[in-house]
Protein backbone atom coordinates (compact mmCIF):
# COMPACT_ATOMS: atom_id res chain seq x y z
CA UNK A 1 0.00 0.00 0.00
CA UNK A 2 2.84 2.26 0.09
CA UNK A 3 4.10 4.10 -2.46
CA UNK A 4 6.59 6.55 -2.11
CA UNK A 5 6.53 9.21 -5.40
CA UNK A 6 9.52 10.71 -4.32
CA UNK A 7 12.63 7.84 -4.25
CA UNK A 8 13.02 7.47 -0.79
CA UNK A 9 16.36 9.73 -0.24
CA UNK A 10 13.93 13.26 -1.18
CA UNK A 11 11.13 11.94 1.12
CA UNK A 12 10.89 14.26 4.25
CA UNK A 13 8.93 11.77 6.11
CA UNK A 14 10.12 9.09 8.49
CA UNK A 15 9.35 5.15 7.97
CA UNK A 16 7.11 4.81 10.18
CA UNK A 17 6.86 0.67 10.91
CA UNK A 18 8.17 -1.90 13.00
CA UNK A 19 10.54 -3.29 9.96
CA UNK A 20 12.41 0.33 9.71
CA UNK A 21 11.57 2.18 13.27
CA UNK A 22 12.22 1.18 17.20
CA UNK A 23 10.07 3.58 17.97
CA UNK A 24 6.71 1.90 15.43
CA UNK A 25 4.88 2.89 18.46
CA UNK A 26 5.00 6.94 18.32
CA UNK A 27 3.54 6.50 14.87
CA UNK A 28 0.99 3.80 16.06
CA UNK A 29 -0.15 6.59 18.83
CA UNK A 30 -0.04 9.77 16.49
CA UNK A 31 -2.86 7.19 14.13
CA UNK A 32 -5.11 7.34 17.36
CA UNK A 33 -4.42 11.28 17.46
CA UNK A 34 -2.01 10.96 20.21
CA UNK A 35 1.34 12.66 20.59
CA UNK A 36 4.08 10.78 22.37
CA UNK A 37 7.43 10.16 23.41
CA UNK A 38 9.49 8.40 25.49
CA UNK A 39 10.42 8.67 29.71
CA UNK A 40 13.47 7.50 30.99
CA UNK A 41 12.10 4.46 33.51
CA UNK A 42 15.55 4.66 35.06
CA UNK A 43 16.55 8.68 35.12
CA UNK A 44 13.19 9.98 34.59
CA UNK A 45 14.08 11.80 31.91
CA UNK A 46 11.60 13.48 29.05
CA UNK A 47 12.93 13.41 25.95
CA UNK A 48 11.79 14.90 22.12
CA UNK A 49 11.80 13.83 20.18
CA UNK A 50 11.65 9.98 21.29
CA UNK A 51 14.54 7.91 22.19
CA UNK A 52 15.87 3.90 22.60
CA UNK A 53 19.18 5.05 24.67
CA UNK A 54 18.45 7.40 27.21
CA UNK A 55 21.24 10.31 26.78
CA UNK A 56 20.64 11.22 30.59
CA UNK A 57 21.71 8.18 32.38
CA UNK A 58 21.99 5.30 29.76
CA UNK A 59 19.01 3.19 30.57
CA UNK A 60 17.68 1.66 27.28
CA UNK A 61 13.93 1.46 29.66
CA UNK A 62 11.42 3.82 28.53
CA UNK A 63 7.75 3.63 28.85
CA UNK A 64 5.45 5.61 26.51
CA UNK A 65 4.01 9.02 27.69
CA UNK A 66 1.71 11.28 26.10
CA UNK A 67 2.08 14.90 25.69
CA UNK A 68 -0.09 17.56 26.05
CA UNK A 69 -2.41 18.18 22.70
CA UNK A 70 -2.46 21.72 22.73
CA UNK A 71 -0.27 24.96 23.52
CA UNK A 72 0.60 28.28 22.39
CA UNK A 73 2.58 29.84 19.69
CA UNK A 74 6.19 30.67 20.80
CA UNK A 75 7.15 31.75 17.30
CA UNK A 76 5.85 31.89 13.89
CA UNK A 77 6.28 32.51 10.04
CA UNK A 78 5.27 31.38 6.63
CA UNK A 79 7.34 29.95 4.20
CA UNK A 80 6.71 32.12 0.71
CA UNK A 81 9.30 31.43 -1.59
CA UNK A 82 11.59 28.22 -1.55
CA UNK A 83 10.20 25.47 -0.15
CA UNK A 84 11.31 21.96 -1.13
CA UNK A 85 10.78 19.14 -3.67
CA UNK A 86 7.33 17.75 -2.76
CA UNK A 87 5.93 20.70 -0.48
CA UNK A 88 5.76 23.41 -3.73
CA UNK A 89 1.47 22.96 -3.97
CA UNK A 90 1.61 23.85 -0.27
CA UNK A 91 3.08 27.82 -0.74
CA UNK A 92 2.43 29.72 1.33
CA UNK A 93 2.11 27.84 4.81
CA UNK A 94 2.48 28.86 8.31
CA UNK A 95 5.30 27.30 10.29
CA UNK A 96 5.00 27.78 13.92
CA UNK A 97 7.32 26.53 17.47
CA UNK A 98 4.14 25.47 19.90
CA UNK A 99 5.05 25.43 23.62
CA UNK A 100 3.39 22.15 24.40
CA UNK A 101 1.42 23.12 27.88
CA UNK A 102 3.42 22.23 31.03
CA UNK A 103 6.19 21.37 28.91
CA UNK A 104 10.04 22.10 27.92
CA UNK A 105 9.81 21.44 24.94
CA UNK A 106 8.74 23.44 21.71
CA UNK A 107 7.68 21.64 19.19
CA UNK A 108 7.89 22.59 15.16
CA UNK A 109 5.31 22.23 13.40
CA UNK A 110 2.93 23.10 10.60
CA UNK A 111 0.45 25.43 11.40
CA UNK A 112 -2.85 24.68 9.66
CA UNK A 113 -6.32 26.51 9.39
CA UNK A 114 -4.84 30.23 9.18
CA UNK A 115 -2.91 32.17 7.79
CA UNK A 116 -0.01 34.59 8.59
CA UNK A 117 -1.87 37.70 9.29
CA UNK A 118 -4.54 35.83 11.77
CA UNK A 119 -1.95 34.58 13.87
CA UNK A 120 -0.18 35.92 17.10
CA UNK A 121 2.43 35.52 20.21
CA UNK A 122 0.96 33.19 22.43
CA UNK A 123 -1.94 32.18 20.27
CA UNK A 124 -3.67 28.42 21.71
CA UNK A 125 -3.27 25.90 19.11
CA UNK A 126 -4.34 22.22 19.08
CA UNK A 127 -2.45 18.87 17.26
CA UNK A 128 -3.91 17.42 14.56
CA UNK A 129 -3.36 14.39 13.30
CA UNK A 130 -3.28 12.96 9.55
CA UNK A 131 -2.47 10.52 6.96
CA UNK A 132 -0.61 10.95 4.35
CA UNK A 133 -1.35 9.82 0.43
CA UNK A 134 0.38 6.72 0.82
CA UNK A 135 -0.91 5.51 4.78
CA UNK A 136 1.30 6.99 6.58
CA UNK A 137 0.52 9.32 9.55
CA UNK A 138 1.93 12.71 9.97
CA UNK A 139 0.78 15.75 12.70
CA UNK A 140 0.34 19.58 12.53
CA UNK A 141 -1.13 22.39 14.95
CA UNK A 142 -4.34 24.16 14.05
CA UNK A 143 -5.56 27.40 16.01
CA UNK A 144 -7.66 25.87 18.97
CA UNK A 145 -10.51 27.65 18.91
CA UNK B 1 50.87 24.79 22.75
CA UNK B 2 52.46 25.09 19.34
CA UNK B 3 51.89 28.38 17.27
CA UNK B 4 50.52 28.02 13.72
CA UNK B 5 50.51 30.28 10.77
CA UNK B 6 48.16 31.08 7.66
CA UNK B 7 50.83 31.22 5.44
CA UNK B 8 48.87 31.59 1.58
CA UNK B 9 45.32 31.92 0.69
CA UNK B 10 43.59 32.31 -2.41
CA UNK B 11 40.00 32.46 -3.67
CA UNK B 12 37.72 31.22 -7.03
CA UNK B 13 35.53 34.37 -7.76
CA UNK B 14 32.24 33.47 -5.50
CA UNK B 15 28.61 34.08 -7.51
CA UNK B 16 26.10 31.89 -10.05
CA UNK B 17 29.45 30.66 -11.87
CA UNK B 18 29.65 28.54 -15.34
CA UNK B 19 32.03 26.36 -13.89
CA UNK B 20 31.86 22.86 -12.05
CA UNK B 21 32.36 21.77 -8.60
CA UNK B 22 36.13 20.75 -9.20
CA UNK B 23 36.93 23.85 -11.89
CA UNK B 24 35.92 25.67 -8.60
CA UNK B 25 38.44 23.37 -6.76
CA UNK B 26 41.13 24.19 -9.18
CA UNK B 27 40.84 27.87 -9.39
CA UNK B 28 40.99 28.41 -5.50
CA UNK B 29 44.39 25.78 -5.52
CA UNK B 30 45.90 27.90 -8.66
CA UNK B 31 45.27 31.09 -6.69
CA UNK B 32 46.52 29.73 -3.08
CA UNK B 33 49.59 28.30 -4.89
CA UNK B 34 50.22 31.83 -7.00
CA UNK B 35 50.15 33.33 -3.43
CA UNK B 36 52.71 31.36 -1.77
CA UNK B 37 56.63 31.53 -2.05
CA UNK B 38 58.63 28.97 -2.10
CA UNK B 39 56.40 26.05 -1.68
CA UNK B 40 57.25 22.75 -3.26
CA UNK B 41 53.76 21.06 -3.45
CA UNK B 42 55.53 17.63 -2.79
CA UNK B 43 55.49 18.86 1.07
CA UNK B 44 52.10 19.57 1.52
CA UNK B 45 51.84 16.63 3.74
CA UNK B 46 48.03 16.87 4.54
CA UNK B 47 45.20 17.94 2.96
CA UNK B 48 41.50 19.01 4.50
CA UNK B 49 38.56 20.07 2.13
CA UNK B 50 35.98 21.62 4.04
CA UNK B 51 32.23 20.48 1.79
CA UNK B 52 28.96 20.88 2.92
CA UNK B 53 27.08 18.48 0.58
CA UNK B 54 29.26 17.39 -2.35
CA UNK B 55 26.63 14.30 -2.47
CA UNK B 56 23.49 16.02 -2.77
CA UNK B 57 24.98 19.08 -5.35
CA UNK B 58 27.56 17.20 -7.27
CA UNK B 59 26.81 13.89 -6.97
CA UNK B 60 30.05 13.15 -5.36
CA UNK B 61 31.18 11.51 -2.14
CA UNK B 62 34.73 10.64 -1.26
CA UNK B 63 36.23 14.46 -2.72
CA UNK B 64 39.50 14.59 -0.62
CA UNK B 65 41.19 12.39 -3.16
CA UNK B 66 39.33 14.26 -6.27
CA UNK B 67 40.71 16.96 -4.55
CA UNK B 68 44.18 15.79 -4.04
CA UNK B 69 44.73 15.08 -7.43
CA UNK B 70 43.38 18.08 -8.94
CA UNK B 71 45.30 20.29 -7.24
CA UNK B 72 48.38 17.98 -7.52
CA UNK B 73 49.77 16.89 -4.24
CA UNK B 74 50.27 13.62 -2.79
CA UNK B 75 49.10 14.18 1.10
CA UNK B 76 50.97 11.57 3.42
CA UNK B 77 49.74 12.33 6.90
CA UNK B 78 46.35 13.76 6.96
CA UNK B 79 43.96 13.57 4.23
CA UNK B 80 39.96 14.43 5.13
CA UNK B 81 36.73 16.01 4.60
CA UNK B 82 35.32 17.81 7.53
CA UNK B 83 31.56 18.42 6.77
CA UNK B 84 29.79 20.78 9.50
CA UNK B 85 26.88 22.18 6.79
CA UNK B 86 27.64 26.31 7.05
CA UNK B 87 30.94 25.71 9.23
CA UNK B 88 32.79 23.36 6.80
CA UNK B 89 34.93 25.52 5.63
CA UNK B 90 35.73 26.63 9.22
CA UNK B 91 36.31 23.16 10.22
CA UNK B 92 39.17 22.30 8.08
CA UNK B 93 41.12 25.17 9.04
CA UNK B 94 40.53 24.01 13.10
CA UNK B 95 41.29 20.24 12.35
CA UNK B 96 44.52 21.59 10.17
CA UNK B 97 45.02 23.56 12.96
CA UNK B 98 44.95 20.63 15.72
CA UNK B 99 46.74 18.02 13.13
CA UNK B 100 50.16 21.06 12.99
CA UNK B 101 49.86 22.08 17.04
CA UNK B 102 50.48 17.86 17.89
CA UNK B 103 52.78 17.65 14.95
CA UNK B 104 51.52 14.91 12.83
CA UNK B 105 51.32 17.46 9.97
CA UNK B 106 53.41 19.76 9.14
CA UNK B 107 52.42 21.89 5.88
CA UNK B 108 48.93 21.76 5.49
CA UNK B 109 46.22 23.10 2.69
CA UNK B 110 42.49 23.40 3.39
CA UNK B 111 40.54 24.04 1.02
CA UNK B 112 36.56 24.95 1.07
CA UNK B 113 34.45 24.43 -2.00
CA UNK B 114 30.69 24.50 -2.81
CA UNK B 115 28.95 24.23 -5.94
CA UNK B 116 25.23 25.30 -4.99
CA UNK B 117 23.45 26.76 -8.51
CA UNK B 118 22.42 23.76 -10.55
CA UNK B 119 19.75 23.38 -13.45
CA UNK B 120 17.07 22.99 -11.22
CA UNK B 121 16.82 24.78 -7.99
CA UNK B 122 14.48 23.08 -6.42
CA UNK B 123 17.28 20.42 -5.83
CA UNK B 124 19.49 22.62 -3.54
CA UNK B 125 16.35 23.81 -1.82
CA UNK B 126 15.40 20.51 -0.96
CA UNK B 127 19.08 20.06 0.12
CA UNK B 128 19.30 22.90 2.35
CA UNK B 129 16.31 21.49 4.38
CA UNK B 130 18.20 18.24 5.15
CA UNK B 131 20.87 20.31 7.06
CA UNK B 132 18.29 20.98 9.86
CA UNK B 133 16.73 17.65 11.37
CA UNK B 134 15.31 16.32 8.71
CA UNK B 135 12.54 13.46 10.27
CA UNK B 136 11.14 16.42 12.55
CA UNK B 137 12.16 20.03 11.63
CA UNK B 138 12.96 19.39 7.78
CA UNK B 139 9.72 17.43 7.24
CA UNK B 140 7.26 20.10 8.13
CA UNK B 141 8.91 22.40 5.62
CA UNK B 142 11.48 24.31 7.44
CA UNK B 143 14.62 25.29 6.02
CA UNK B 144 17.11 27.98 7.29
CA UNK B 145 14.77 31.11 6.16
CA UNK B 146 12.01 30.16 8.53
CA UNK B 147 14.28 29.30 11.15
CA UNK B 148 15.93 32.97 10.99
CA UNK B 149 12.58 34.68 10.93
CA UNK B 150 11.50 33.55 13.72
CA UNK B 151 14.51 34.42 15.46
CA UNK B 152 13.63 37.15 13.99
CA UNK B 153 10.20 37.29 15.21
CA UNK B 154 11.43 36.88 18.59
CA UNK B 155 14.09 39.62 18.97
CA UNK B 156 11.68 42.24 17.49
CA UNK B 157 9.81 40.81 19.79
CA UNK B 158 11.91 40.80 23.25
CA UNK B 159 13.96 43.94 22.13
CA UNK B 160 12.30 45.47 19.90
CA UNK B 161 14.44 45.59 17.13
CA UNK B 162 13.34 46.91 14.10
CA UNK B 163 13.15 45.63 10.11
CA UNK B 164 15.28 49.10 9.52
CA UNK B 165 17.86 47.92 11.42
CA UNK B 166 17.91 44.95 9.85
CA UNK B 167 17.68 46.31 6.33
CA UNK B 168 20.79 48.71 7.32
CA UNK B 169 22.80 45.46 8.13
CA UNK B 170 22.03 44.36 4.71
CA UNK B 171 23.10 47.53 3.20
CA UNK B 172 26.21 47.41 4.65
CA UNK B 173 27.54 44.38 3.56
CA UNK B 174 26.03 45.29 0.04
CA UNK B 175 28.30 48.55 0.51
CA UNK B 176 31.50 46.26 1.58
CA UNK B 177 31.11 44.12 -1.37
CA UNK B 178 30.91 46.59 -3.92
CA UNK B 179 34.66 46.82 -3.14
CA UNK B 180 35.06 42.77 -3.35
CA UNK B 181 35.34 41.55 -7.03
CA UNK B 182 35.19 38.47 -5.66
CA UNK B 183 31.50 38.59 -4.52
CA UNK B 184 28.61 37.63 -5.58
CA UNK B 185 27.35 40.94 -5.30
CA UNK B 186 28.48 44.20 -6.12
CA UNK B 187 25.65 46.80 -6.56
CA UNK B 188 24.46 49.07 -2.98
CA UNK B 189 21.59 47.64 -1.99
CA UNK B 190 20.30 50.62 -0.04
CA UNK B 191 18.43 49.90 3.18
CA UNK B 192 14.63 51.18 1.46
CA UNK B 193 15.78 48.59 -1.16
CA UNK B 194 15.77 45.75 1.42
CA UNK B 195 12.04 46.65 2.83
CA UNK B 196 10.66 46.48 -1.29
CA UNK B 197 12.15 43.34 -1.75
CA UNK B 198 9.79 40.14 -2.14
CA UNK B 199 8.79 38.72 1.45
CA UNK B 200 10.58 35.28 1.89
CA UNK B 201 9.34 34.45 5.17
CA UNK B 202 8.08 37.24 7.04
CA UNK B 203 9.89 39.50 8.49
CA UNK B 204 12.38 38.36 6.07
CA UNK B 205 12.71 40.15 2.54
CA UNK B 206 14.90 38.23 -0.29
CA UNK B 207 17.81 41.15 0.83
CA UNK B 208 17.93 39.74 4.35
CA UNK B 209 19.15 36.64 3.31
CA UNK B 210 22.58 35.92 2.18
CA UNK B 211 22.86 34.12 -1.29
CA UNK B 212 22.89 30.40 -3.41
CA UNK B 213 26.74 30.19 -3.90
CA UNK B 214 29.37 28.78 -6.50
CA UNK B 215 32.67 29.23 -5.07
CA UNK B 216 35.65 27.62 -3.36
CA UNK B 217 38.66 29.29 -1.34
CA UNK B 218 41.81 28.05 0.00
CA UNK B 219 44.73 28.23 2.95
CA UNK B 220 47.75 26.71 3.60
CA UNK B 221 48.98 26.33 6.88
CA UNK B 222 52.67 25.64 8.84
CA UNK B 223 54.14 26.01 12.19
CA UNK B 224 55.36 29.18 13.30
CA UNK B 225 58.75 27.98 12.72
CA UNK B 226 58.35 27.78 9.10
CA UNK B 227 55.76 30.17 8.50
CA UNK B 228 58.35 32.58 7.52
CA UNK B 229 59.68 30.46 4.88
CA UNK B 230 56.57 31.03 2.42
CA UNK B 231 55.64 34.67 3.74
CA UNK B 232 56.77 37.98 5.06
CA UNK B 233 53.22 38.26 6.66
CA UNK B 234 51.88 35.06 8.60
CA UNK B 235 48.30 35.17 10.23
CA UNK B 236 48.87 33.16 13.58
CA UNK B 237 45.55 31.07 14.86
CA UNK B 238 46.12 32.71 18.81
CA UNK B 239 42.59 31.23 20.19
CA UNK B 240 39.50 29.15 19.27
CA UNK B 241 36.14 28.10 21.04
CA UNK B 242 33.38 26.01 19.59
CA UNK B 243 29.78 24.95 20.90
CA UNK B 244 27.40 22.44 19.93
CA UNK B 245 23.77 22.64 22.17
CA UNK B 246 20.53 21.06 20.93
CA UNK B 247 19.34 20.02 17.42
CA UNK B 248 16.00 19.32 17.55
CA UNK B 249 13.72 22.30 17.32
CA UNK B 250 12.10 21.85 20.49
CA UNK B 251 14.91 21.82 22.80
CA UNK B 252 16.08 25.38 22.29
CA UNK B 253 16.04 27.50 25.08
CA UNK B 254 15.76 30.38 23.16
CA UNK B 255 15.65 31.84 19.49
CA UNK B 256 16.91 35.67 20.32
CA UNK B 257 19.96 34.66 22.78
CA UNK B 258 22.39 32.28 20.72
CA UNK B 259 24.01 30.68 23.94
CA UNK B 260 26.42 28.24 22.03
CA UNK B 261 27.22 31.58 20.59
CA UNK B 262 28.18 33.03 24.05
CA UNK B 263 29.70 29.49 25.41
CA UNK B 264 31.91 29.50 22.07
CA UNK B 265 33.27 33.27 22.15
CA UNK B 266 34.08 32.93 25.91
CA UNK B 267 36.10 30.03 25.17
CA UNK B 268 37.87 31.96 22.10
CA UNK B 269 38.41 35.08 24.16
CA UNK B 270 40.12 33.01 26.78
CA UNK B 271 42.21 30.84 24.99
CA UNK B 272 43.27 34.23 23.62
CA UNK B 273 43.72 35.91 26.50
CA UNK B 274 41.94 38.82 25.24
CA UNK B 275 38.20 40.57 25.64
CA UNK B 276 35.85 40.66 22.86
CA UNK B 277 36.91 44.68 22.11
CA UNK B 278 40.68 43.85 21.70
CA UNK B 279 39.58 43.15 18.43
CA UNK B 280 40.26 45.43 15.49
CA UNK B 281 37.58 43.95 13.46
CA UNK B 282 35.87 40.58 13.27
CA UNK B 283 34.32 38.26 10.13
CA UNK B 284 31.08 37.26 11.48
CA UNK B 285 28.59 34.68 9.91
CA UNK B 286 25.72 36.81 8.61
CA UNK B 287 23.60 33.96 6.35
CA UNK B 288 20.13 36.46 7.53
CA UNK B 289 20.42 40.54 8.52
CA UNK B 290 19.15 39.29 11.95
CA UNK B 291 21.99 36.92 12.62
CA UNK B 292 24.71 39.38 12.82
CA UNK B 293 22.31 41.61 15.16
CA UNK B 294 22.13 38.65 17.41
CA UNK B 295 26.05 37.77 17.02
CA UNK B 296 27.17 41.87 17.93
CA UNK B 297 25.38 41.02 21.37
CA UNK B 298 25.95 37.39 21.94
CA UNK B 299 30.05 37.58 20.55
CA UNK B 300 29.87 40.64 23.47
CA UNK B 301 30.49 43.47 21.04
CA UNK B 302 27.37 45.36 22.55
CA UNK B 303 24.90 44.79 25.85
CA UNK B 304 21.95 42.38 25.06
CA UNK B 305 19.34 43.57 23.46
CA UNK B 306 21.09 46.65 21.68
CA UNK B 307 22.36 45.00 18.54
CA UNK B 308 19.84 47.02 16.44
CA UNK B 309 21.28 50.10 17.85
CA UNK B 310 24.56 49.21 17.12
CA UNK B 311 24.25 49.13 13.45
CA UNK B 312 22.14 51.70 13.73
CA UNK B 313 24.91 54.06 15.39
CA UNK B 314 27.35 52.69 12.56
CA UNK B 315 29.36 50.56 15.46
CA UNK B 316 30.09 47.87 12.89
CA UNK B 317 31.30 50.34 10.36
CA UNK B 318 35.13 51.13 9.76
CA UNK B 319 35.45 54.05 12.24
CA UNK B 320 33.02 52.55 14.20
CA UNK B 321 33.50 50.05 17.65
CA UNK B 322 33.91 46.92 16.19
CA UNK B 323 34.16 46.92 12.03
CA UNK B 324 32.28 43.89 10.92
CA UNK B 325 32.10 41.89 7.49
CA UNK B 326 34.39 43.93 5.83
CA UNK B 327 34.66 41.77 2.49
CA UNK B 328 31.15 41.84 2.37
CA UNK B 329 29.74 39.70 4.33
CA UNK B 330 27.72 36.09 3.63
CA UNK B 331 24.85 38.66 2.27
CA UNK B 332 27.53 40.26 0.29
CA UNK B 333 29.60 37.50 -0.93
CA UNK B 334 27.80 34.75 -1.00
CA UNK B 335 27.34 31.87 1.08
CA UNK B 336 28.87 28.58 -1.06
CA UNK B 337 28.91 27.31 2.45
CA UNK B 338 32.17 24.95 2.53
CA UNK B 339 33.72 28.21 1.18
CA UNK B 340 32.91 30.87 3.56
CA UNK B 341 34.44 30.09 6.74
CA UNK B 342 38.29 29.87 4.47
CA UNK B 343 36.85 32.95 2.55
CA UNK B 344 36.72 34.71 6.27
CA UNK B 345 39.94 33.93 6.96
CA UNK B 346 41.34 34.49 3.28
CA UNK B 347 39.87 38.56 4.34
CA UNK B 348 41.38 38.79 7.73
CA UNK B 349 44.87 37.81 5.96
CA UNK B 350 44.64 40.55 3.41
CA UNK B 351 43.49 42.96 5.79
CA UNK B 352 46.33 42.02 8.26
CA UNK B 353 48.60 41.93 4.95
CA UNK B 354 47.06 45.48 4.13
CA UNK B 355 46.10 44.13 0.90
CA UNK B 356 42.44 44.56 0.68
CA UNK B 357 41.29 47.98 -1.12
CA UNK B 358 41.74 51.05 1.19
CA UNK B 359 37.76 51.69 1.39
CA UNK B 360 37.80 48.65 3.32
CA UNK B 361 40.64 48.74 5.01
CA UNK B 362 41.04 48.54 8.55
CA UNK B 363 44.23 50.30 9.05
CA UNK B 364 46.80 48.54 11.66
CA UNK B 365 44.79 45.78 12.40
CA UNK B 366 46.75 43.21 14.90
CA UNK B 367 43.75 40.89 16.10
CA UNK B 368 40.16 39.56 14.47
CA UNK B 369 37.84 36.77 14.28
CA UNK B 370 36.40 34.87 11.92
CA UNK B 371 32.74 33.29 13.13
CA UNK B 372 30.48 30.62 11.61
CA UNK B 373 27.04 29.45 13.02
CA UNK B 374 25.96 26.13 11.14
CA UNK B 375 22.75 24.50 10.82
CA UNK B 376 20.11 26.79 12.71
CA UNK B 377 22.67 28.78 14.74
CA UNK B 378 23.15 25.21 17.12
CA UNK B 379 26.50 25.04 16.43
CA UNK B 380 28.92 28.17 16.78
CA UNK B 381 32.98 27.97 15.22
CA UNK B 382 34.94 30.99 16.38
CA UNK B 383 38.32 31.56 15.28
CA UNK B 384 40.99 33.96 16.85
CA UNK B 385 43.57 35.82 14.64
CA UNK B 386 46.64 37.80 14.94
CA UNK B 387 49.27 39.32 13.24
CA UNK B 388 51.66 38.49 15.98
CA UNK B 389 51.87 34.95 17.25
CA UNK B 390 50.44 34.42 21.17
Amino acid sequence: MTTIVLPYMLDFYPLQDEDNTRIHQFYASLREGKLTTTKCKDCGGLFWPPRVACPGCNSDQFEWVELPDEGELYAFTAMLLGAPLGMEKDVPFVLGMVQLDGTEFKVLSRIGNTKYEDCSLGMRVKLETYELEDGRVWFRFVPAD
Amino acid sequence: MKNVAIVACGLAPFGVRKATWRELVQEASKAVFDDVQNLDKKDIDSLFVGAAMPERFAFQSHVAPLVAEQVGIVPHKVVTRTELACSSGQSAVRTAWASIVTGLSDIALCLGVEKMNMPNMLETQTSMACVLEREWDGVQGASAPPFFAMCAQRHMHEYGTTVEQMAMVSEKNHHFSTTNPYAQFQKEIPAEKVLGSPMIAPPLRLFDCSGITDGAAAVILTSEERAKEFTDVPTYIIGSGQCSMASNLANYKSLSTWHPLKIAAKEAYRSAKIGPMDLDFAEVHDCFTISEIIEYEDAGFCEKGEGGKFIEEGQSNIGGKMPINTRGGLLGTGHPLGATGIGQIVEIMQQFRSTVPKERLVDGAEMAMAHNLSGAANVHSILVFGRSPR
